[in-house]
Parts: C-alpha cells; sequence; structure tokens
C-alpha cells in the first residue's frame, strides 16, 4: 500500500506542531509574574482534582456533565490509543477494539454536543465553537473507520489507496482541531490549559471540598501596585484565564451583566486572553459587555489594560458577589482578577469612580467610610450598658460592631442582637471606638494600603485582650476577620473563633439558651448574602434558625450557593456603574415571587440595598430582628 | 397730637379709665375742672405772654376720618388716662452722648445690601464694651465710628451704636474694590489713629479687608476673636479647633455673636471729618472688578444652594419638574429613587449618601423621606412637601405639606411663579 | 494654556474636622488641583514645615514627580523663608488655600507674601479662566454660588475657596514614590506666638433669646407660650391651586422668589 504512511506522519506531524504550539503557549503563561506553584504535587493532584472537584461543579448541569464525561473520557481515551496502534503501530486487537470503544463513547458524547449546538443557549459562544461538534465527530468517525483493519473487523488494505487518502484529510481535518488547536488558541485549548490551570491553581485548597475566599494582599511599596498590563498578573492567572471554556455560566449568574452594567465575566476572562496573547476581541463570539461593541478592544501584553482592551467601568461593575467564580467549571477566579486590576487604578492612577475618592479619603482619615467622627462609634450602645473590652479585658464573646454603628438602620439590628445575647446571659464585650472599619470596603476598592493599614491596627488592638469567640453582624467584616486577617502575622486571632451571628444564635437556640414565641406572621423567604453563604459557606444556620421558629421558607429559585447578589458589595454603590436595572430591584422581583411578605437577612448592607428598593415590597429585617421580636417574656423579665 | 380718643389701649391691651377725672372733666363747675381739662395740653404763652390756645389741639379726628369736638370734654379725660399707658409705648431710649472724643474704635462694617447685618451690630456691641471698659480704666472718651463703603440704605445707624460715621462713598469703592478701600482705610489711620479696629471675620469682604491692612500696617491681628476684653482676647484657631488667648491686639477680626448688639442706648451718629479725595486712588490698582456673573441657578452647587425644589419618585411629568424650577429659579435636587432611576444625574442626589444641603427652603415634590434622605436636609430651615401620602416621614417633617398629585400643584407653582416674574418684569420697565 | 505660567501652590497639613487627624487640607488640595490645571506637570507645590510628614505623601500622590519642602519647626514662621523661596523661584501665580487648618488658621500668610513680594492679591478664587498678555481673569465665589469676574495682572497670589473644582485623588503609589526636594533654609522663630496660650476650643455659648416684655402680662405670656413648631401646617382639603397659592407664599415670604 504506496499511502500507509499516511495517517501515522500526519499524526506525528500534528503532534510535533501542537508540541511547538504547547511551548509557545506556556511562554506566553511565563510572561505572567512569578508565583510559587508546588509544580509536581500540582501534577500528582491533577486527575483527581479534574474528576473529583471539577466534574462536581460540572455535574450541576446533568446533561452537560454527562456529555462531558463521554466526549472528553473518550477522547484522551482514544487519543492515548491511537498513538498506541497508529502512531507507534503496536499490533494488537484488544487495544484495536479499545480504542473503538473509545471512539463510540466519544461519537455518543459528541452526538449530544453537535444537539446541544443545534439551538445553543445565549450564554455560550458561538463562532469556532459551533465547529467543535462537528470536528469530534469527525475525529471519531474517522479514527473508528481507519481502526477497523487493526481490530480485524475489515481485512487490511481496504479501500485502497482512495479511502486513505480521504481519512487522511479527515485525520487533518479532526486532528488540527484536536491537538493544533489545542496549543495554539482553538476550541480544544481548553483541554490543555484547564488541565495545568489544575494543576497550578492559585487557591489549591478550593479543592477537596476547601474554600479560600480572601483575597491576596497586595505587595506595597514598589515600582507599581497591582495590575496594568497583562503580564502583571501571576503566571498561573494567566493560565487560569487561557482555561475558560467559554461556557457562559458566570454570564449566566453575574448580577451586573443581567443589570446591564458593562460587565461579562466570561467576556472580561476572553479579553484577558486577548490581552496577553496579543490582538483583537473581533473573534469573541460570546454575548458583549452590555452597551459595549465587540471587536473595538485591542490587547498586547505589555499594554495597559485600561487603555483599549477594556474599560474601568467594566471593572467597577462587578459587586465581587462571586457568582461567577462558584459557578465557573474551570475554578477559574475572576474577582481576584478584577481587585488586581482595580489596585492599579486606585493605588496607581487614582481613579475610583464617582464617591470612591471621598470614600477611601474618609476610611483614612477617620476609620470608617461615611467620615463620621471615630470619637461617635459607640453612641448607638449608650442605652445598651455593653462592657468595653478596655475596662473588662476579657471576655468569652467579643462583638465586632463594624461599621453599622453609624447607621441608623443598622443600629436597630445591632440592638437585636444585642437584646439576644442578654436574654442568652453571654458574656459580652466590644471594643467601642478602639474598633476601626473592617477596611473591606477599602480593598474591594482596590486600595489594598489603606485595607493593610486598618487590619494590622484592628489586630494590633484585638490583640490586647482575651476571648474565645468573634461574632458580627457583618458579613464582610465576618470575612475579613475570618480570611484576610490571617496573612498579616498576627497571633490575634489565633485560636479564636470567628462566627457570624446566625452561626452563634443558632448555637444558642440549640443549646436552648434562647426560648423563641413561634412566628405567626406570613410567608417568610430568605436572602443569603454573598460575603455569608458563597464565601464563607454559611447557608444552613440561617436556615436553621427560622426554622426553629416554625417558619417554613420559601426559598426563592436563585438561593444557596446561587443566590442573587444584592447589588451593595464590592463597593458598587459607591463607584455606582449605570446599568438598566438595579440589582437590588432584580433580587426584589425574586423575593416577591415566592409570594413572601417578609425577606430575612442576615446582613446590614443587603438590608439596606433590599430596602431601598421603592414601596410596596415585602418587609425587609435580619433575623435577629425577627428572633427579637419572638423572644418568650419569661427568659426577658 | 391731635389724637384724643376716649378709649386708650396700652401697650398691653388693656384699657384704662379714670371714672373720677372723666366725671370732673364733664362737671365745668367742679373746682379741680380747668386743671384736668388742660392737663393734658399745659398752658402755652405766646411771645407777648398772651395765653394760647391751639386751635389744632381742640377736638379729635373720629373713627372716620372726620374731626370731632368734644364739648363734653370727655376725650380730655381719657387723654389723661392714656398719660401713663403711653410711657411703656414710647419710650425715648437715652442718648449716648460723646463729645470731644479722645479716641476712635473704626468697626468697618459689611453692609450687605446696604443695611448693617446683625454680624455688624454685634460688632458695635462689642467695640462698645471696649469703651466702658476703657472709660472704667480712666483711659478716655472714646467714640465708636462705623466706616461704610457705597450706599447705605440703613436707617438705625442711633440704635445700632454708631457715635461716629464715615461713610465712603464714590465708585471707586463700589463692588470689589480692596485696593480703594484699603486706601481709604489707610488714610483714615493715619488721620485718626484709631484705638481698634475691628472687622466682621466674614465671606462679605470683612476678613480680606483686615487681612489687608493687617499686612500693609505690619501688624498681628487676631481672626476668629470671639471674646474679646480690652486687654485680652480669645480667639479660634486650627479649623476651630482650638482656642488661643493673647493680649487684644489693635485689629480684630470677629466671629459672630462675638457680643450683644446695642439695645438700650442711643447715639450721635455724627460724620466725621473725611476727605474721600485725598484717598490716593490711582491707576495703580491690580484688579478689575467685572461684576458679578449671572449663575444659573441649577449652576450653583448643591450643598451651597438656598432654594432647592427636589423631586423623588412621585414625579411622573418631568419636563414640566424642570421647568417648574427654571420658573422659580431653584436649584434641582433629588431623591436617590429619582437618581437610580436615571432620571436625574447622581450629583443631584440628596441624602446622606449624596448630598448634605444647608437650603433656606426644600420643596420636596414626591419624596416620602427616606431617613437617609431626611438626615441630607437636617440643616434646611423651612422644608415644604408636596406628597399624596399624608402619612410619610417628609409630610411630618415638612413646615408646610400639601396632601396632592405634584402634576397639579406643580402647574399651579409654574403659573404662579411666571405672573410673579413678569410682573417684576413689567415693574422694571415701568421704572425705567 | 500657553505661554508657560511659572504656577506654585503652597500646601499645608491639614486637620479633619471629625478626628482630628492629619490629612490634606481641603483648600490647600483644591489649589494644587487649579495649579494642575493650570501648568500641568510643571506645577511647583512647596510646603513649609516637616519634610517627614506622611500627609505631604497625599499631596504628592494627586500625580507630582516631586515636592519642594522648606523645613520648618513647628513653631516656625514660614513667611521670610517662602518670601526668599518664591522671589527666587520666579513665580507669577500663587496659589493657596483661603485658611489653613492647623496652628493659628488666621489666613494671613497670603496677605503678608502679597505685601512683601508687593503682588495683587486674589481672595476667595473659584477658578482661573484665562492667563494671557500678563494678567489673568479670575473668579471669585461669593456667598450661595454667585461669582465675581476680576481682572488682575501678573504676578498674583490667589487664596482658593472652597467652590473651586475639587482635589483629585491621591493615589496611593505615585505618592509613595514622588520625589521630595527638601531646601536648605533658615528657620525663623514665631516669637509672638510663644507668648500664647493655647486650648481646646471651648464650646461657645448659645445666645438665648432674651424677652423684652414690659409688662406683666406680657411676661406671662412668654413664659406660658407653647413653643412653635412641633409639626407644620398640613393642607389636604383646599384645591391644588390655593395650595401651590400658599407654597407660594411661603417662597415669597422666605425671600427666595424675588
Amino acid at each position: 500500500m504506496i499511502l500507509d504512511w499516511l495517517p501515522p506522519t500526519l499524526i506525528g506531524f500534528l503532534l510535533v506542531l501542537a508540541g511547538i504550539g504547547a511551548i509557545r503557549r506556556m511562554n506566553l503563561w511565563r510572561a505572567g509574574q512569578a508565583e510559587k506553584v508546588n509544580i509536581l504535587a500540582g501534577l500528582l493532584a491533577m486527575p483527581k482534582r479534574y474528576l473529583h472537584d471539577l466534574h462536581h461543579v460540572v455535574e450541576r448541569d446533568k446533561y452537560m456533565s454527562r456529555t462531558h464525561v463521554a466526549t472528553g473520557g473518550g477522547f484522551v481515551l482514544a487519543m492515548v490509543l491511537v498513538l498506541f496502534v497508529h502512531l507507534f503501530g503496536v499490533k494488537s486487537e484488544i487495544l484495536a477494539w479499545a480504542l473503538l470503544a473509545a471512539l463510540v463513547l466519544m461519537f455518543c458524547g459528541a452526538l449530544f454536543v453537535y444537539k446541544r449546538r443545534m439551538n445553543p443557549p445565549s450564554r455560550l459562544s458561538k463562532g469556532p465553537w459551533m465547529r467543535l461538534p462537528k470536528s469530534l465527530l469527525t475525529f471519531s468517525i474517522t479514527f473508528f473507520v481507519l481502526t477497523l483493519p487493526a481490530a480485524g473487523i475489515l481485512p487490511e488494505g481496504t479501500g485502497g489507496w482512495v479511502l486513505t487518502l480521504v481519512l487522511s484529510v479527515l485525520i487533518l481535518m479532526s486532528l488540527s482541531e484536536m491537538l493544533f488547536g489545542m496549543t495554539w488558541g482553538g476550541p480544544m485549548k481548553h483541554a490543555f490549559a484547564g488541565a495545568l490551570h489544575l494543576a497550578f491553581h492559585r487557591r489549591p485548597e478550593r479543592f477537596g471540598g476547601g474554600r479560600s475566599t480572601g483575597l491576596k494582599p497586595a505587595v506595597l511599596g514598589e515600582a507599581s501596585h497591582g495590575v496594568a498590563k497583562p503580564t502583571d498578573f501571576k503566571w498561573n492567572q494567566l493560565l487560569g484565564f487561557d482555561a475558560c471554556v467559554q461556557c457562559g455560566r458566570c454570564e449566566a449568574v453575574c448580577p451586573a451583566f443581567a443589570a446591564g452594567q458593562p460587565l461579562n465575566p466570561k467576556k472580561l476572562i476572553q479579553d484577558m486572553v486577548v490581552g496577553f496573547a496579543g490582538g483583537t476581541d473581533a473573534k469573541y463570539a460570546g454575548s458583549p459587555y452590555p452597551g459595549v461593541d465587540v471587536g473595538n478592544a485591542k490587547g498586547a501584553p505589555d499594554q495597559i489594560i485600561t487603555n483599549g482592551l477594556i474599560s474601568s467601568d467594566t471593572l467597577w461593575s462587578c459587586t465581587t458577589c462571586r457568582a461567577c467564580v462558584e459557578e465557573c467549571p474551570m475554578m477559574i477566579e475572576h474577582v481576584d482578577a478584577i481587585v488586581d486590576m482595580r489596585r492599579f487604578l486606585t493605588l496607581e492612577k487614582g481613579e475610583t469612580p464617582n464617591k470612591g475618592a471621598q470614600v477611601l479619603e474618609n476610611i483614612i482619615a477617620t476609620d470608617n467610610p461615611n467620615g463620621y467622627s471615630p470619637a461617635s462609634r459607640t453612641h448607638w450602645a449608650a442605652d445598651q450598658n455593653l462592657n468595653l473590652m478596655k475596662d473588662v479585658k476579657q471576655a468569652d464573646v467579643l462583638f465586632w460592631v463594624s461599621d453599622g454603628a453609624f447607621d441608623m438602620r443598622s443600629q436597630r439590628i445591632l440592638r437585636a442582637f444585642v437584646k439576644l445575647m442578654k436574654a442568652a446571659n453571654i458574656d459580652v464585650a466590644i471594643l467601642g471606638d478602639e474598633e476601626l472599619d473592617s477596611g473591606d470596603v477599602a480593598r474591594r476598592l482596590g486600595d489594598d494600603a489603606a485595607f493593610q493599614s486598618l487590619a494590622k491596627r484592628n489586630l494590633a488592638t484585638l490583640s490586647k485582650y482575651s476571648f474565645k469567640t468573634i461574632v458580627t453582624t457583618d458579613p464582610h467584616a465576618f470575612h475579613c476577620l475570618k480570611n484576610e486577617y490571617g496573612d498579616f502575622g498576627s497571633d490575634a486571632l489565633k485560636g479564636v473563633e470567628v462566627l457570624h451571628h446566625t452561626t452563634f444564635l443558632n448555637r444558642l437556640v440549640k443549646e436552648g439558651r434562647l426560648q423563641l414565641d413561634t412566628f405567626k406572621g406570613g410567608k417568610v423567604t430568605y436572602h443569603d448574602p454573598c460575603y455569608l453563604g458563597r464565601y464563607n459557606g454559611e447557608y444552613d444556620a440561617p436556615r436553621e434558625l427560622l426554622a426553629s421558629l416554625g417558619i417554613d421558607v420559601a426559598e426563592m429559585e436563585r438561593s444557596g450557593y446561587r443566590s442573587r447578589c444584592c447589588g451593595g458589595g464590592g463597593g458598587a454603590p459607591i463607584t455606582d456603574i449605570p446599568g438598566e436595572r438595579r440589582i437590588a430591584d432584580m433580587r426584589m422581583e425574586d423575593v416577591v415571587s415566592t409570594g413572601a411578605e417578609m425577606v430575612a437577612v442576615g446582613c446590614q448592607q443587603c438590608t439596606a440595598m433590599l430596602e431601598g428598593v421603592v414601596e410596596p415590597r415585602p418587609v425587609v429585617k435580619d433575623i435577629a430582628e425577627i428572633l427579637v421580636s419572638q423572644l418568650s417574656e419569661e427568659v426577658n423579665s | 397730637m391731635s389724637e384724643f380718643p376716649s378709649t386708650e389701649a396700652t401697650s398691653s391691651g388693656l384699657l384704662r379709665r379714670d371714672p373720677r377725672t372723666e366725671w370732673i372733666a364733664r362737671n365745668r363747675l367742679h373746682p379741680l375742672h380747668s386743671s384736668v381739662v388742660s392737663a393734658g395740653q399745659g398752658e402755652v404763652r405766646g411771645p407777648t405772654g398772651l395765653l394760647r390756645k391751639n386751635p389744632h389741639v381742640i377736638g379729635f379726628i373720629g373713627p372716620n376720618g372726620i374731626k370731632r369736638i368734644d364739648r363734653a370734654n370727655l376725650s380730655a379725660a381719657g387723654l389723661n388716662s392714656k398719660k401713663r399707658a403711653g410711657e411703656a409705648k414710647e419710650v425715648q431710649l437715652p442718648l449716648h452722648v460723646v463729645d470731644n472724643p479722645d479716641g476712635y474704635i473704626m468697626v468697618v462694617a459689611d453692609m450687605i445690601g446696604g443695611r448693617l447685618t446683625s454680624h455688624d451690630k454685634d460688632i458695635l456691641g462689642l467695640a462698645h464694651q471696649l469703651v466702658a471698659e476703657n472709660k472704667a480704666a480712666d483711659k478716655g472718651n472714646i467714640a465708636v465710628v462705623l466706616v461704610c463703603f457705597g450706599e447705605s440704605k440703613e436707617t438705625q445707624f442711633d440704635l445700632a451704636g454708631v457715635d461716629r460715621l464715615l461713610h465712603i462713598t464714590g465708585q471707586e469703592f463700589e463692588g470689589f474694590a480692596p485696593e480703594a478701600r484699603l486706601s481709604a482705610l489707610m488714610q483714615i489711620e493715619a488721620q485718626y489713629k484709631p484705638e481698634n479696629w475691628l472687622f466682621p471675620d466674614s465671606i462679605h469682604g470683612g476678613t480680606d479687608l483686615a487681612c489687608r491692612l493687617a499686612s500693609r500696617l505690619g501688624e498681628r491681628p487676631a481672626t476668629q476673636a470671639w471674646q474679646v476684653t480690652a486687654t485680652s482676647t480669645v480667639s479660634r484657631g486650627a479649623s476651630g479647633s482650638c482656642d488661643i488667648s493673647r493680649e487684644t491686639p489693635r485689629i480684630l477680626m470677629l466671629m459672630e455673636e462675638c457680643a450683644n448688639a446695642i439695645e438700650d442706648t442711643r447715639h450721635q451718629v455724627l460724620d466725621l471729618e473725611f476727605d474721600v479725595n485725598s484717598v490716593d486712588t490711582g491707576d495703580n490698582y491690580r484688579l478689575i472688578d467685572q461684576g458679578q456673573i449671572e449663575v444659573d441657578s441649577n449652576a450653583v452647587p448643591l450643598a451651597e444652594a438656598e432654594f432647592i425644589l427636589s423631586a423623588g419618585n412621585g414625579i411622573h411629568n418631568w419636563d414640566q419638574f424642570h421647568a417648574v424650577a427654571a420658573a422659580l429659579r431653584a436649584t434641582e435636587g433629588a431623591s436617590r429613587v429619582a437618581v437610580d432611576d436615571g432620571f436625574m444625574p447622581r450629583s443631584r442626589q440628596v441624602g446622606a449618601s449624596g448630598t448634605w444641603v444647608t437650603a433656606r427652603v426644600y420643596l420636596a415634590v414626591g419624596i416620602s423621606g427616606a431617613i437617609q434622605h431626611m438626615q441630607g436636609i437636617g440643616q434646611c430651615d423651612k422644608v415644604v412637601a408636596i406628597n399624596t401620602d399624608a402619612g410619610c416621614d417628609m409630610v411630618k417633617r415638612a413646615d408646610l405639606a400639601v396632601i396632592e398629585d405634584s402634576e397639579a400643584v406643580l402647574e399651579a407653582l409654574m403659573k404662579l411663579a411666571q405672573e410673579h416674574y413678569s410682573s417684576k418684569e413689567q415693574e422694571k420697565s415701568d421704572a425705567a | 494654556m500657553p505661554p508657560k505660567v511659572n504656577v506654585v501652590s503652597l500646601v499645608s497639613i491639614g486637620r479633619h474636622p471629625q478626628s482630628g487627624r492629619s490629612r490634606r487640607a481641603e483648600q490647600d488640595g483644591r489649589a494644587v488641583e487649579l495649579g494642575l490645571k493650570l501648568s500641568k506637570k510643571s506645577l511647583t507645590v512647596v510646603h513649609a514645615g516637616d519634610a517627614q510628614e506622611p500627609v505631604l505623601r497625599q499631596y504628592a500622590g494627586m500625580g507630582l514627580d516631586s515636592l519642594t519642602v522648606l523645613p520648618q519647626p513647628a513653631d516656625g514662621d514660614a513667611l521670610p523663608i517662602l518670601v526668599d523661596f518664591l522671589k527666587s523661584s520666579k513665580a507669577q501665580v500663587v496659589l493657596t488655600g483661603v485658611r489653613a487648618e492647623s496652628g493659628e488658621s488666621s489666613g494671613m500668610l497670603p496677605y503678608l507674601l502679597a505685601e512683601q513680594l508687593g503682588w495683587p492679591l486674589v481672595p476667595r478664587v473659584a477658578e482661573i479662566l484665562t492667563i494671557k498678555q500678563g494678567a489673568a481673569e479670575v473668579l471669585l465665589a461669593l456667598p450661595r454660588g454667585q461669582r465675581r469676574s476680576v481682572i488682575v495682572s501678573l504676578p498674583f497670589i490667589a487664596t482658593v475657596d472652597n467652590a473651586a473644582a475639587e482635589a483629585r485623588q491621591t493615589a496611593f503609589g505615585p505618592g509613595l514614590r514622588a520625589d521630595f526636594k527638601v531646601l536648605d533654609v533658615n528657620s525663623v522663630k514665631d516669637e509672638a506666638m510663644a507668648t500664647w496660650q493655647i486650648s481646646a476650643a471651648k464650646p461657645r455659648p448659645k445666645r438665648l433669646k432674651v424677652v423684652k416684655a414690659k409688662t406683666a402680662a406680657d411676661r406671662m405670656k412668654a413664659a406660658t407660650a407653647k413653643p412653635v413648631g412641633g409639626g407644620g401646617k398640613v393642607m389636604k382639603n383646599e384645591t391644588a391651586a390655593e395650595k401651590a397659592q400658599a407654597i407660594f407664599d411661603l417662597l415669597l415670604e422666605e425671600k427666595v422668589v424675588r
């Protein structure tokens, strides 16, 4: 047979090309900043991360997860066997049969991919991705036919050179997609970059059921701060961007996108890829940033990102609700990237939009975002008879009041919580005027210098006193204390349990220290605050508390880890990027659609945002407020 | 003068009658009759010694405006009875006389709109405190001199405590003319060598002129002074966060309410000799006033605006709202909701998370008054609410609340405003 | 804005009204902002005081490459050294705040500088519109948002009012990296200040409303009358025109409609 050499040569040739592409791609990533990663452990952990953690996320969409297992699994298996059977020419019927089986599996999977691509939802990218199912089908059919002789089903040489030639063309077509495209920027890139991304992920704690949500501290005092150019990202962040499959799940859950603000997490990640690979976004075939046309963005590895690649409004639209990160099957860290770029805008350019500049200035000069007198922080508690840590030096529980102390609405929550603690006879104290803003807003606005200064001073104050537990009614402060203060080398919080007040109250109720009457009001739903739920995984305590009052929570369609943001996080109300709708209004629509008369919340920021929706609307109450109104009188007296 | 009403109301509104005097006045045969009747008028004798009767005093003007002659002399008695009550009404304040003063304290007033401001009056009061202290310390007789520039419409200099007046008029002192005014003050300084120069520490020009004078004279003034005696002065420093006490300097810039205004005395208000023409007014002034420029009421920063028309969720006709704001010459404000909904720019938002406003009148249309909004208007003097909900917080806060659909009221307001301003225009063109 | 103008902004250490902490002074920040608008990068920013003061980094963070410091002890008199500096710097426009937020905050410094340099002074500037042919057109800020236009010849000193454009955001990075030119100057002690006694501000007594009643009945009335207020007038059933008239009367009474 004259042309027998052709298929193996083609396979080999494309493999070499793929190898070259892989090296080029890796060099693009290596242009990023150094970050220490345990390469070997990462590679060893990769299969488990892929099969377990990633699959866990993909599994939320059953159709896609099965399709992907069949297609992806079939392809990987088939590709390995193809190498043995067709490239190295191993003569084994068992291998050939196995290859055939793998190809059939892949073919079935690819059929479902094809079916889905018939009428794809808007969140999916089109363009080259529409070609992928055809390539997959071509690959499986081509190699199926090619393998038939090796499996002994067809005699060698069937079809003659014509068939071989036809098959060779098909091999060229499908393998170009599968191997060449994998490392040269085609849709299959996700398999190559994705696998490595899982191996060298910047937050390995996220795998194996862990959680890692705290932002990484910025290094201060260098020639520049934050991410200005694509190459200012860590190399494994760049790798992470490359892993994107453009499935658009992030887009579907993004509150800013839904509100018509100029942010689409998927496009953002794609723009990052355009940035470090160079070029324009003309080939992007998914939904644009709302109100921004595709095709005008240009990027290069050493070009300032906000000069032509993306507009700063895109970055400031994010509420850091982490819905995109939670939903991403590739475990890409959108929020990290956004805050990194915000750091550049704030720390280097001084371009925090709208009220941002003033808020940051206030935080620096008065340790609270609204510029109130630091000496008035404890005014709310004038009639509360609370111990000050300054006087008592130690207590079982330290109540971290947070900046709600200055806000009249939030003070109602604080008072309710204090009343509950008194009813349960808790030995509690507050820091009083020694407490400072947790730094949450400053950090999300990109001013890590102000955040670190606050964090260090707060830690210094905390280290003066002894307590076993910190409780706070503010999930943002809770998140900072629990997940972000650990980076500053202080022992102040060592061995201290940091709790959100719902968790704490739930324990009290379970221990029987709070006697509560059954709630007799109407239907109640519960809104999961992002910084309590997605950031800290506390979905149960608030629900158990409500259940303890006899409330059967009427769940919203988007609740739990899929809860929609109230629009109040990440400094979004401060930067105030215009959209078509308000995020809080959409969330209130979610509430209304359950028919609830009251929405229970566990966050003062959510309370403020949801109460900002024009009446008539359901009542908004913090769980502490609901509990306090059900407190049995006998305990009170 | 010729009014002898039979009944007289005292200042407290009580009628005082003396029945006995009335009875004597009616009875011409009563031995005391003549004295009672003449008591009101007194005897008037002419230059030749003849008794004169004033024909104008006879009779009185009745309630219809017709002159009445009272033969029964009832009114004379009424006059008598009136006397006691009248004392309380027509107090002639004692005149504070300063003759041949040994020195002067100069008070340079802001005179906004040609009238003494309450700030100016407080400073005149303080000047008299210093005068009294000097007198007590036997340091001589000092007169308080008011220095004012430009046109004056003030009619009550005497009651404000002005012993002497230096009224400097002339084209070159009008408007913004710090250099000319400084030259005049230098001239006064040379001519009178005042004991003290007192200025209001105000944004109306007082501080500016005082600083110019102090630096020209090379004297260190006290600024933001609020407790001043002849020997020591307490003034605010470090943006009002500390008190500085020191010896009282010659030049003082005084805060509002630094002393009580004069209330119990009248003053001479004698013009002090001053030759305006001798003031060195030259071509060498380097500040040329181009006059005040027309500022669009909507371009006035919200925080400074005097009159704000603010819109909330209850506004449906936005064109009308803007038209009314323009017609009333009000600065536009908005509630958070109106801004969120995109009807107004963010810079127009009033409230804790927007702008804290200081308007004298805040007219809230269709704003129910979220707590943050109420915080933002805390410093407004008068709040007017137009709202359909009588129970909302804005109505509770308002000095005047109108329960009505905003569109109808705005329309009526629009008409009133247009009528008002067009009649003003008319007046102006008539006057011209 | 051709031809190039040599602008100097003088800055001091501010004081936050609520926390009392050092900060970028409100008006001085605006003076720098106005200076940046007039002369971009060639603006000279000068501080007489402690070169180690961290707040200076906040000024530098407005995008200044360098900042000139004339070192001074806290009780020093900034006037003579600033006069010397300005004489030698060939400044044409000098911008400062109206009053400092710390120290005596008398607001005299710009006037004394103007007097000693023999320059005109423009008080409370909201904006500098143009600078050409040796003269500048300046807008002065009057109360309640009003403006006055004034022409002033160069060189001049201007104090910048709160109505001027707000100071831009200060950025941490550039502030940290800005170069401080610390000049070697002699400091002169402020002797007069040493004789002063400085204490925390006492609250000023509120002026009481004294009732000047001449009769017993009036005094009784004043003592027993209910305070006015406690809920305003609410109009419900009148016609829209009547309601509007009531509002309009109030506007006339308050003299906001003239």
